[in-house]
């Protein structure tokens, strides 16, 4: 009672202010003003955002075919208390109140809104606010022809304040602390001796049978290791593989070739095959120069290593690292001298040439899981298992997220309806643990209003 | 040495006379031609005499042979101790042959590039042709040079294989190989003034090269063509036979007696393993089958395969019944030989009995403890050795695939076995474990168990080890060889039919209906074994419907129909799923175990001897 | 067919002995023809290449591979023991400075500021090849090796362990079929070849292994204790290249079971005589069984040679069973049935009857017996 007792001292207020301001500019102050405008400080954010709620305004309602809309949409103004007074928009009448407040005769024509809504709608998400301060919002509806309503004020300020902890991601975090948790216990598992089985990765099998193949015919073996510079994920995976292959090769006593598109490159290249040399103790068949830099340019690459196929005819290629338009290029060349080839690469393009044109193909996560299969390093092997612990919990909410989408649209039963918005707006979005009170009241509005359309009824209950 | 086999008519071929000069016995046999076929008619055994005092192998052969004589009626050595051919109505033979693995066979050591390329083809023309490789040196073995050259010094092989590069390879690898060994001058097992044969079958290019390096005295280098010219083809026929050439040429020239027991075989004298290749591939190519034999020795076991007419043979050569007792029981560990046994045994014990039979190699199981402990072993013997083959007897390593985007994820490496158990038709046991097991059930399920046959497969024992002599007379007259295998050598356990898959226990793993000489029909469950009787020429029509999942030979729940024949143990239906798993936990696995031993009545119980039963225990 | 398996383990009082002593590589022989050699005599040598070890510092520092030069405290050249200090990190104001020990010996080779790796190169490896027997040269093949002969008791064992070495005979057991335990084994058996009886223990063994002896030799060993000694299970019965710096040879077999009287009374005889001990065995074609060779200084005139255990079996000979159920135990035949007789295992074999000392009978398979000498 004592709401509405104020709200109508409010309105009675504005009534006047605004009866006294339309006549000092020229501004028709006829519309119904919005009421019980509420602010509050938006959830889980860093501090810039607030949310203003309101009632509409009597107005707010489509009169006619001809007459169109009396009311059009909502002005949103603001004040700040950084110095007790002003508002913050433009040519702003000075006012000595030293409390939050609008000034009685507000200048509708002279103050810019902070943000505007069009009509039917009721809430407006002022994001620009700065952490820590105090606003005070008012609202007025807006009609054709600069016809304004009475400002509506918040009944109370709204500080706009920052959460350390975002809850409406709380599921984001369960996820992560569960996958972390299953890598971290893999780790410790494959650590403490756990066997863990990797599927068989033919290409990398082959390592051995492609360069033992160039031992055999005294031919040399060919590594490119992709045609983008080493900060790219792909080119450091196909690193990881020509350390293998190097050190195959060393074991072999096979020459490596290993031509390269960016300087850098070459450098990590020749570390890389010069401690492969070292550690199977052959640092003396480590000839530097095998490993050299062409140049930056695609097709001049492409041509260059052609070249070096035409003319050395290697027995083995391997192909590990980021391709484009050179793939097939590459590919067939090396096919037309009877080469074993070898290809690893993450780009969905090239895939398909590589896997028609080579014996073997690393595809996608193959490739990258290439390192930890090769090295056989606990860690790298505890971290690949628990990812793909992850992949199959993505995988699963997908799958389950899609039945339940299509039991929610086919059949429409309640649990279904919730339990997709549960998925899609809890788990993948940012309502936190619960469903969001609003959500489940609209499917349950809306299945109500689909229950008793048949019957050709209305209205709620 | 020449040799009038073209001369030979297979036709006139009546009387056939064969000696096997193994390591400890010779064993003769007599071939007939009697009522249009070919059988076996009488067989004669004698101690080898290689070694000292008598230090000329044609004495045992003539003991062996005389023997025959006798059973046979039929005068063969003649008053200068010579054998009688060609044969007339009451005396002689129209051919004699034989094959010899006397003083250890034919030992070798074989060299390539990569170890699993050309080194594994010259493996492969070597086991084929019957000797045993002692080591194969690689340049990716992963042994240092000095380690390398030690190993070849130790060997004292009687001959050395090198192959490496595909003609027109590399050079400087192959090279490398032969100045490894040349320095290391390996001291061959007969006499200081023996030269080391050498054959070189490697990259043609590197021919000259590799002259150079041996050329100095103790070698006596013989090339031949490239046994890999290309990656993608082997050609493994002229080395193999120059391998035969040496070993007539060179090894035997050496063994006292043999010059003149070349001079009297009508086919050149094979290395035993090599026949026993030979008649295995010439039956397998005859009937159409595919073949798995093995014979399990004292020190090492040989596995054969034959399947869609590719040949492959590996000798495991740590895993044995007396010799190599121990690894057996330390490579398979102790915890997997003893899950055969159905009883609680001591290790500690049992550990010192290992160890005692390894030390004296000819000791025999006295008990029916000691039986089962020792065919256990066997079992796993068998399992590793076969494991072994599967893992050598592979297509060929480093060649290009051909590949269509259809392969994107079904990409399959090269060097994949060829051994598909499912395809196996008939699986031939010898050696003494398997053939002088007291009860011939036995001998079948140590086949089942450690061999794991998957579908419909034929079971049988070679009788007296003939396989040998019938290998060297398939050079001479295959079909007189095949009919001989096929009516004597062979004694025939029966067929099995074992279902591929996972069973589940209890439950229905597949239903079968036999139709034939023995007409019988009903359902076998996951984990039963069934024994039915057929005997020895019973022939039936066996028609299975497994369950889903299971395969039989024509996929997943798909229906079998075949050809099944009895034996001396009849049809066995194994519903216990492959790969057979047993329980982990010992007293259900005890339990499990003696559930299948009784249901084929392994061992029979009414046999004990009460006086061999030790006081006290 | 009546004869019984042995398996010709030679046990002799006298006999000429001959032995080649060959280099694994070409090298230099020291001897020629017509020397007096003793055992320890080098009579042939060779060296080879050190090997080769990479220890990658910038991994083990966790520095970046240039920082490592710097931090080195053996340069390039310089030779290193094995746990010798070999670079150390300059730490933070002096503290927690860690210290890497070189875990081989030899020569830092190089050390790479590109990857942090050091080479630490091994000494050449000199190969020498003793006399191993003391005897007389009788022919020298170049650069290969030599041959020594001599006049020698001769005891081969069934199993052993460890190679070549030689020391002078102590005996430890009063009599042949007492059980080697380690009390027995006293301090001044340092460099001895000790004579046991019956089962060695591997506590015996180990305390023979810490004073020093050169080799010990007895009846029979656990197999267990056979693994523990070696740490690992032994799977062919190839030896003779174990590291165990003691020689262990079994006259009889592995358990409890006491050495043979006839040789424990030969090697008790010469007691405090210099013996050459070889643990090599393999069995397989190629025979080779390890053995106790004692140099004779003076050779016994009518001294009987070779009388190895051989010869036909009758009844009343004394043999020893060497399968279970009764194995190890030692009886008289007392029967010899030419049929042949179904064993429990339900094979037929040709067997024969024993009886044993308490009085208890039992049949035999003729496989499993071996004839021993009084």
């Amino acid at each position: 009672m004592g709401m509405t007792g104020m709200m109508k001292a409010v309105l009675v207020l504005f009534a006047m202010a605004v009866l006294s301001l339309s006549q000092a500019f020229a501004v028709d102050i006829t519309l119904s003003p919005p009421s019980n405008v509420e602010t509050e400080d938006a959830p889980n954010d860093v501090g810039t955002q607030v949310w203003v709620r309101w009632d509409a305004s009597l107005d707010d309602v489509e009169l006619d075919q001809s007459s169109g809309r009396s009311l059009l949409g909502y002005a949103i103004y603001r004040k700040i208390d950084e110095t007790g007074s002003g508002l913050e928009s433009t040519a702003e009448m000075a006012t000595n109140a030293s409390e939050l407040s609008f000034s009685a005769n507000f200048d509708f024509q002279g103050v810019q809104p902070i943000g505007s809504v069009s009509y039917g709608r009721t809430q407006f998400l002022d994001e620009n606010v700065e952490n820590g301060m105090t606003y005070l919002y008012a609202v007025a509806a807006t009609g054709p022809g600069d016809t304004f309503s009475p400002l509506a004020v918040a009944d109370l300020p709204v500080t706009a304040s920052m959460e350390y902890f975002n809850r409406g991601k709380l599921w984001f975090l369960l996820i992560m602390l569960a996958i972390s948790g299953v890598i971290i216990g893999f780790v410790l598992y494959a650590k403490r001796g756990g066997i863990i089985k990797v599927r068989p990765i033919a290409g990398l099998e082959a390592v051995s049978e492609a360069v033992g193949r160039a031992t055999e015919m005294g031919k040399p073996v060919l590594f490119v290791p992709g045609i983008l510079d080493i900060n790219d994920i792909q080119t450091v995976a196909g690193i990881t593989v020509l350390a293998n292959v190097a050190k195959t090769a060393a074991q072999y006593d096979a020459q490596l070739r290993v031509p390269t598109a960016r300087s850098l490159v070459m450098t990590t290249a020749r570390e890389t095959v010069e401690s492969a040399y070292l550690g199977e103790g052959r640092p003396d068949a480590y000839n530097e120069d095998n490993i050299y830099y062409l140049t930056d340019d695609q097709f001049g690459y492409t041509a260059g290593v052609q070249g070096v196929m035409v003319r050395e005819e290697p027995a083995a290629c391997f192909y590990m690292g980021a391709f484009y338009a050179e793939s097939l290029i590459l590919a067939e060349t090396a096919n037309s001298i009877g080469a074993i080839q070898i290809a690893g690469t993450a780009m969905p393009s090239q895939l398909p040439f590589f896997v028609a044109a080579c014996d073997y193909t690393l595809i996608g996560e193959e490739f990258f899981a290439a390192s930890a299969y090769l090295s056989n390093d606990p860690e790298q092997l505890g971290s690949l298992k628990g990812q793909d612990i992850g992949k199959i919990i993505a995988a699963g909410l997908l799958v389950v997220g899609c039945v339940l989408a299509t039991i929610a649209v086919t059949n429409g039963s309640r649990g279904a309806r919730i339990a997709e918005l549960y998925i899609k707006d809890n788990i993948l979005g940012a309502d936190g643990l619960v469903p969001n009170a609003n959500k489940v009241a609209e499917i349950d509005a809306a299945m109500e209003s689909q229950s008793q359309q048949p019957l050709g009824k209305g209205g709620d209950s | 040495m020449d040799h009038p086999m073209s001369q030979i008519d297979p036709d006139q071929l009546k009387v056939i006379l064969a000696t096997d000069c193994g390591s400890t016995t010779t064993k003769a046999i007599l071939i007939q031609y009697v009522d249009g076929e070919y059988r076996q008619t009488h067989r004669g055994e004698a101690p080898t005499t290689v070694e000292k005092p008598f230090a000329n192998v044609t004495a045992g052969v003539l003991n062996s042979v005389s023997e025959i004589g006798e059973l046979a009626g039929r005068r063969l050595v003649d008053d200068d101790g010579h054998i009688i051919s060609p044969a007339t109505e009451t005396e002689g033979c129209d051919i004699y042959i034989s094959t010899s693995s006397a003083g250890g066979g034919l030992q070798m050591m074989v060299a390539g590039v990569i170890a699993e390329m050309t080194a594994a083809s010259a493996k492969r023309a070597a086991l084929g042709a019957g000797s045993i490789v002692m080591d194969v040196i690689a340049a990716n073995d992963g042994r240092r040079p000095h380690d390398q050259i030690q190993r070849i010094r130790d060997l004292r092989p009687d001959m050395i294989l090198i192959s490496g590069g595909t003609d027109g390879g590399t050079t400087d690898k192959v090279v490398q190989i032969a100045e490894l060994i040349a320095p290391a001058k390996p001291q061959p097992r007969f006499g200081s003034s023996y030269e080391m044969p050498i054959i070189y079958a490697g990259n043609k290019e590197a021919r000259d090269a590799v002259s150079n390096v041996f050329n100095e005295d103790g070698f006596d280098l013989q090339i031949v063509d490239n046994l890999r010219p290309v990656l993608e083809r082997e050609n493994l026929g002229p080395a193999r036979d120059k391998i035969h050439d040496i070993f007539l040429e060179h090894v035997m020239a050496q063994a006292p007696g043999y010059e003149q027991l070349m001079e009297w075989t009508g086919a050149p004298i094979m290395p035993t393993p090599g026949a026993v290749g030979d008649i295995l591939q010439t039956v397998a190519r005859l009937q159409g089958i595919n073949v798995v034999g093995v014979d399990i020795g004292g020190a090492t076991t040989d596995v054969f395969s034959v399947f869609d007419d590719t040949f492959n043979r590996t000798v495991s050569a740590n895993l044995g019944m007396s010799y190599s007792i121990s690894n057996v029981c330390a490579e398979a560990t102790m915890a997997n030989v003893l899950r055969w046994v159905p009883f609680d045994m001591d290790e500690r014990e049992l550990r010192n009995h290992v160890k005692n039979k390894m030390i004296r190699p000819t000791t025999i199981p006295q008990t029916r403890e000691a039986l089962m402990f020792e065919q256990a072993v066997a079992r796993e013997a068998l399992r590793l050795a076969y494991k072994q083959h599967k893992e050598f007897a592979t297509t060929l390593k480093g060649v290009q695939q051909q590949r269509t985007v259809g392969d994107t994820f079904s990409q399959e490496t090269g060097g994949m076995t060829i051994v598909d158990n499912m395809k196996l038709d008939l699986l031939v046991a010898s050696g003494g474990v398997l053939s002088h097991a007291p009860r011939m059930h036995q001998t079948a399920m140590l086949l089942i168990d450690a061999f794991e046959p998957e579908g419909i497969t034929m079971l049988a024992k070679d009788s007296i080890f003939m396989m040998p002599h019938l290998g060297v007379l398939a050079s001479v007259h295959p079909q007189a060889a095949e009919q001989v295998f096929e009516r004597d050598c062979l004694v025939y356990l029966g067929t099995c039919v074992c279902a591929k898959g996972t069973p589940k226990p209890g439950k229905t793993c597949f239903k079968y209906q036999l139709s034939g000489d023995c007409t019988e029909s009903g359902e076998i469950a996951g984990g039963e074994l069934k024994l039915i009787n057929m005997g020895m020429d019973d022939h039936a029509t066996i028609s299975v419907t497994p369950a889903r999942g299971i395969d039989l030979g024509n996929g997943p729940g798909k229906k079998v129909e075949g050809k099944v024949r009895g034996g001396s143990v009849g049809l066995i239906l194994d519903g216990r799923g492959r790969p057979l798993s047993l329980p982990e936990e010992r007293a259900a696995c005890q339990k499990t175990v003696q559930g299948w031993l009784d249901s084929l009545d392994v061992y029979q119980e009414d046999n004990e001897d009460k006086s061999t039963e030790p006081a006290g225990a | 067919m009546a004869k019984s398996y042995t398996p010709g383990l030679l046990v002799t009082r006298h006999k000429k002995h001959r032995c080649m002593r060959r280099l694994p590589i070409a090298g230099d022989v020291r001897v020629s023809v017509g020397d007096r050699v003793s055992a320890d005599d080098v009579v042939a040598e060779t060296a080879l290449p050190g090997d080769v070890n990479p220890v990658n510092l910038s991994n083990q520092m966790s520095l970046p591979p240039k920082d490592v030069v710097a931090c080195m405290l053996k340069q390039e050249g310089e030779p290193i023991a094995k746990d010798e200090p070999l670079a150390q990190t300059k730490g933070i104001f002096g503290m927690f400075k860690t210290t890497v020990n070189s875990r081989f010996e030899g020569t830092v080779e190089t050390v790479s500021p590109v990857t942090g790796q050091v080479i630490i190169r091994g000494a050449p490896l000199p190969v020498q090849v003793r006399a191993y027997i003391g005897g007389e040269v009788v022919s020298v093949s170049e650069h290969e090796g030599c041959e020594v002969e001599a006049d020698i008791a001769y005891m081969q064992g069934i199993f052993g362990v460890g190679g070549e070495t030689h020391g002078p005979i102590m005996v430890a057991c009063d009599s042949n079929d007492q059980v080697v335990t380690p009390d027995l084994i006293t301090a001044d058996m340092k460099g001895a070849v000790i004579i046991g009886g019956a089962r060695i223990t591997v506590e015996a063994i180990k305390k023979a292994q810490s004073i020093g002896a050169a080799a010990i030799i007895s009846g029979g060993l656990d197999d267990e204790d056979l693994k523990s000694l070696l740490g690992y299970d032994l799977g062919v019965a190839i030896t003779g290249r174990e590291n165990l710096g003691i020689t262990v040879i079994v006259s009889e077999g592995f358990g409890d079971i006491a050495m043979a009287e006839r040789t424990f009374a030969m090697l008790k005889e010469h007691d405090g005589h210099e013996a050459s001990v070889n643990g090599a065995t393999q069995i397989r074609a190629g025979v080779m069984r390890p053995e106790v060779i004692i140099p004779l200084s003076e050779v016994p005139a009518s001294e009987r040679d070779a009388d190895s255990e051989s010869g036909e079996l009758a009844i009343g000979r004394t043999l020893r069973v060497i399968r279970d159920p009764w194995f190890g135990m030692i009886g008289e035949v007392s029967a010899l049935p030419a049929e042949p007789h179904v064993l429990g295992s339900g094979s037929k074999a040709r067997v024969l009857e024993v009886k044993f000392p308490s009085g208890e009978m039992a049949i035999v398979p003729r496989a499993n017996v071996e004839l021993i000498w009084e």
